[in-house]
């Protein structure tokens, strides 16, 4: 016996809320992918424990692609934010407003 | 409330405490450690509910890979430290209140369902199983993402070596962006 | 399709004849554009062909009983069937064959005429989509078709009136000629329509069998038959879009007879007794026709008294002889209108041939000035034109007097003596015009010649065309020909009438009794309008000024042509311009400019508001982006 699913999307969904949270508010574009990986880690939580939950191992299967999703995106991303970082010489969202 | 009902509110306790510390670093060095907290315990999380391949893939892909891709570029770069001001409200103002309603539909959902109360048993589904399972059902999706990782790292190639080329461009472009930037 | 099918040779002849001068069109204007000489023998080949297969075409089936029909369906769609094919009869046997001997003519003529044009190949190309357009009009089995034709040949009027398209009055002619006709021919569109409604199948042999027709009330069969009427009106200029043809003359010469003369403006008419038993039917629409035959008759020959154009003589006679052939199958005779139609084109065609020569050489349209630079010299054009205008006068033994004779019978047949006078008075200002025309030519007169505004012309040479002059055979051979048309084709009179006559489709007289007295009457006032000519013109010491020029007032309306072109103009500046076109003007200023101007400020205003919103900033999309997640969130669920 472990705990109720309901415990489980509440801790999700905390998290998530978290990392909404950072990704939106903090002017730094690092910490914005990093909002962006604990909303994705948030995510992956809910499916392990739906998997749990419905005696099913798709969710599992689905934190797998999570996992590498997650590993490419930081991996671009991080590329972008560098080369951004080297034409710019700032980490400010705000600086990145051509296209306004 | 059994052992591991325990050591689930523990676990969760820590894993909030530890983001919640690490979005409000303004040292992103700080930030990203504690977020390797955070990880681990979401990793120790996923062991709880029988998936001990994904708990280790967690730990070396999120906390191992990722945290340190992100250590890496912090590092490397050097951003300047007091570069980020404070928070400011035009951001946080609404994105509170949009995370607070965002909360209550969650509570609200949690509470309303059905068949959401009772403890979940112990499962586990060994890396075997659970390989076999994948591979069975899910083999066209792994090569997806097995070429989406193969783009990824053609994109971040590129993207490195493409600052070469231009340096002096940037170098003037970078002179002229600080005037238009306004708040 | 009612009618005996093809035989594959007369498919093949007639498919030859039809479609030979569209390709030779399409080939000169994509490949020999460059090189004039290869797209005028192209063309004549074609047209060559053309006339061999007509011709060939009428020797077998010139005892043709029953109409040949072959049809496919071209649009083929639930409820709506429009069949695309031909339909043989002895009436388009007789008009293929008139109109490939025309286009031949002219195009052989225009050898000379056009010889060192910088259009010459356009010119042929021209030419040749005229000729298409022309015979696939005259074996057309629909009325759809037929109108399809109909609009090309428009178009090709159109495109050869404004030939010389640097000069402003010849494009200006090409838009009126085309403007007016399009009225006419909207008219025609409507009237094809309410038929299609009312009977579902536009098929000529259809539409002239009573049995299609039964079910039909009779005012609609007059409605539709005054509509298409309407396209008649426009096509052939008659009353009241009459003036267009005059203004045609702009054109080359060569044009003007084929198209302005022989072929085109008749086409009118031949769509007249296309429909004849169909027409017949409304004896209401059968005397508005007959009214508006004699009027434009009238009006175009009183034009044709005062003018001192030679072309434009010519063309407001071709108006007139229209008018006569509108009378005689309005007065119900298929056959004098038919037989005039096809008189008419011979001899007309002559006239424009021969002025052409003449305006070819001195470079002149004014009569005087002609006549003052020696035309009369010019034997073979000279002699020909004399032919041409007693021919169109009507003397004895030449073809217009059969023609004219069998109209005037018809018109005496009519219970109501106004028309038969009118025509006669017809008959005498026919006369008098053409030899008005003649004896100016004949009889030179320096003082009555007041030197026209132009360039100077070159002085006077040795008589005739000149031997070495290119094209010089070109020119004298088709006038020739046509002479001898002109003087032989009245005697074949009896057999074109059983020709005709026999081969009508269904219904309708074939020509009414004519009084004993009615053709001498209409020679003795073609006399009397040669003498009055004579006197006026002709005689020595006359001074060659016209009874009509004594009369200001009369000369004054002739010359101005009734002022109906006033009239349009006045229509045209009062309600479409200062009427219509002010409230389409002012409707699209201020209510869809204005409306638009209003959107496009609206958006510029809105963009703006947006654009203050638009920081360019990713976090307040992220913010934007969670916001309605959240909210969406709390949708689904509650």
């Amino acid at each position: 016996m472990i705990a109720p699913f309901r415990d489980i999307l509440l801790l999700a969904a905390t998290l998530f809320a978290l990392g909404a949270f950072c990704a939106v508010v903090r002017r730094n574009l690092i910490m914005i992918v990093l909002g962006i990986e604990i909303m994705l880690n948030a995510a992956a939580i809910v499916f392990v424990g739906a998997s749990l939950h419905l005696n099913n191992l798709d969710g599992q299967t689905f934190v797998l692609f999570i996992l590498a999703v997650a590993a490419t995106e930081v991996s671009v991303g991080l590329a972008i934010i560098v080369y951004a970082f080297r034409r710019t010489g700032s980490f400010d969202p705000r600086h990145f407003n051509l296209l306004r | 409330m059994t052992l591991y009902g325990i050591l689930f509110y523990l676990i969760s306790a820590v894993v909030i405490a530890a983001t919640a510390v690490a979005i409000t670093r303004q040292n992103m060095v700080h930030a990203v450690v504690y977020l390797i907290v955070s990880f681990f315990g979401t990793a120790m999380l996923f062991y709880l509910f029988g998936a001990p391949l994904l708990a280790a893939l967690e730990v070396i892909i999120y906390a191992g890979a990722i945290m340190v891709l992100f250590l890496f570029v912090v590092m490397m770069i050097r951003a300047p430290s007091a570069g980020e001001s404070a928070f400011a409200p035009i951001q946080w103002v609404p994105a509170a209140f949009f995370c607070l309603v965002y909360l209550v539909a969650a509570v609200l959902m949690a509470f309303r369902s059905p068949g959401m109360n009772e403890p979940l048993k112990m499962l586990s589904a060994s890396p075997r199983q659970f390989a076999l399972y994948v591979f069975e059902y899910h083999w066209f999706s792994i090569e997806v993402v097995s070429m989406l990782l193969l783009l990824a790292v053609i994109g971040a190639l590129n993207l490195g070596a493409g600052r070469k080329a231009g340096v002096d461009e940037e170098r003037s472009y970078r002179d002229k962006t600080p005037q238009s930037v306004e708040d | 399709m009612v009618g005996s099918p093809a035989h594959p040779v007369d498919l093949a002849a007639l498919i030859a004849a039809t479609m030979l001068p569209f390709a030779s069109f399409l080939a000169i204007l994509v490949v020999t554009r460059g090189r004039p000489r290869l797209s005028a023998w192209l063309s004549i080949g074609s047209v060559t062909i053309t006339l061999a297969c007509s011709i060939a075409l009428l020797a077998l089936h010139s005892g043709l009983t029953t109409p040949i029909g072959f049809s496919a369906d071209l649009i083929g769609s639930s409820g709506l069937n429009i069949p695309f094919g031909f339909l043989l009869d002895r009436l388009n046997l007789l008009m293929i064959v008139v109109v490939s001997t025309i286009c031949f003519l002219v195009q052989v003529y225009s050898l000379g005429y056009m010889a060192g044009d910088p259009g010459f190949s356009r010119y042929y190309a021209f030419m040749s989509l005229f000729t298409w357009a022309m015979m696939s009009l005259a074996v057309s089995a629909n009325l759809l078709q037929l109108y399809f034709f109909w609009e090309l040949v428009g178009l090709s009027s159109y495109l050869l009136i404004g030939f010389w398209y640097e000069k402003f009055s010849a494009t200006q002619a090409g838009k009126k000629a085309f403007v007016m006709t399009r009225a006419g021919d909207a008219a025609f569109f409507i009237g094809i329509l309410l038929l299609f409604i009312h009977t579902g199948d536009l098929g000529i042999v259809n539409l002239d069998s009573r049995a299609a027709l039964a079910g039909v009330p009779p005012s609609f069969i007059t409605l539709s038959a005054l509509l298409i009427f309407g396209g008649i009106v426009g096509k052939s200029a008659q009353f009241p879009l009459l003036t267009w043809l005059p203004d045609a003359m702009e054109g080359p010469t060569p044009v003007s007879a084929l198209l302005h003369s022989a072929t085109m403006v008749a086409a009118g008419v031949y769509l007249f007794a296309r429909l004849f038993p169909f027409f017949s039917m409304s004896a209401v629409a059968m005397s508005v026709f007959l009214a508006i035959g004699t009027i434009s008759m009238l009006l175009a020959s009183t034009m044709a008294m005062v003018s001192r154009d030679i072309k434009k003589v010519w063309a407001f006679s071709t108006i007139s002889q229209l008018g006569f052939m509108i009378m005689a199958l309005g007065a119900g005779s298929y056959f004098a209108g038919v037989f005039h139609l096809t008189t008419h084109a011979g001899f007309k065609a002559l006239l424009f041939l021969c002025s052409g020569v003449f305006i070819h050489r001195f470079e002149t349209n004014d009569v005087y000035e002609l006549s003052r630079l020696g035309a009369k010299r010019m034997l073979i054009p000279m002699v020909t034109m004399v032919l041409g205008a007693a021919a169109l006068s009507g003397l004895p033994p030449l073809s217009g007097y059969f023609s004219k004779e069998a109209v005037m019978g018809s018109l005496a047949g009519l219970p109501n003596p106004v028309w038969l006078g009118a025509g006669l008075a017809g008959v005498f200002l026919t006369a008098y015009y053409s030899f008005r025309l003649i004896f100016i030519l004949l009889f030179p007169r320096e003082t009555a010649v007041t030197i026209p505004v132009g360039t100077p012309s070159p002085p006077p040479q040795a008589a005739g065309i000149p031997a070495g002059a290119p094209g010089a055979w070109a020119m004298a051979v088709p006038l020739i020909v046509l002479a001898t048309i002109t003087v032989v084709l009245g005697f074949f009179e009896t057999p074109l009438k059983n020709f005709i006559g026999a081969g009508m489709l269904a219904g309708g007289s074939v020509g009414g009794e004519a009084l004993s007295w009615t053709p001498l009457a209409a020679l003795a006032l073609a006399l009397a309008g040669v003498g009055l000519a004579w006197v006026e013109f002709g005689r020595k010491g006359a001074r060659q000024i016209g009874f009509v020029d004594r009369i200001p007032i009369l000369h004054r309306l002739f010359a101005e042509r009734w002022y109906i072109d006033r009239f349009y103009g006045l229509l045209v500046n009062l309600v479409i311009d200062r009427g219509i076109s002010r409230l389409c003007y002012l409707n699209d200023r201020k209510v869809i400019d204005g409306g638009i101007d209003g959107l496009c400020e609206g958006a510029v205003e809105s963009g703006r508001v947006m654009a203050v919103l638009q920081t360019g900033m990713v976090q307040y999309r992220l913010l934007a982006i969670f916001a309605v997640l959240a909210l969406l969130a709390l949708y689904f669920y509650y």
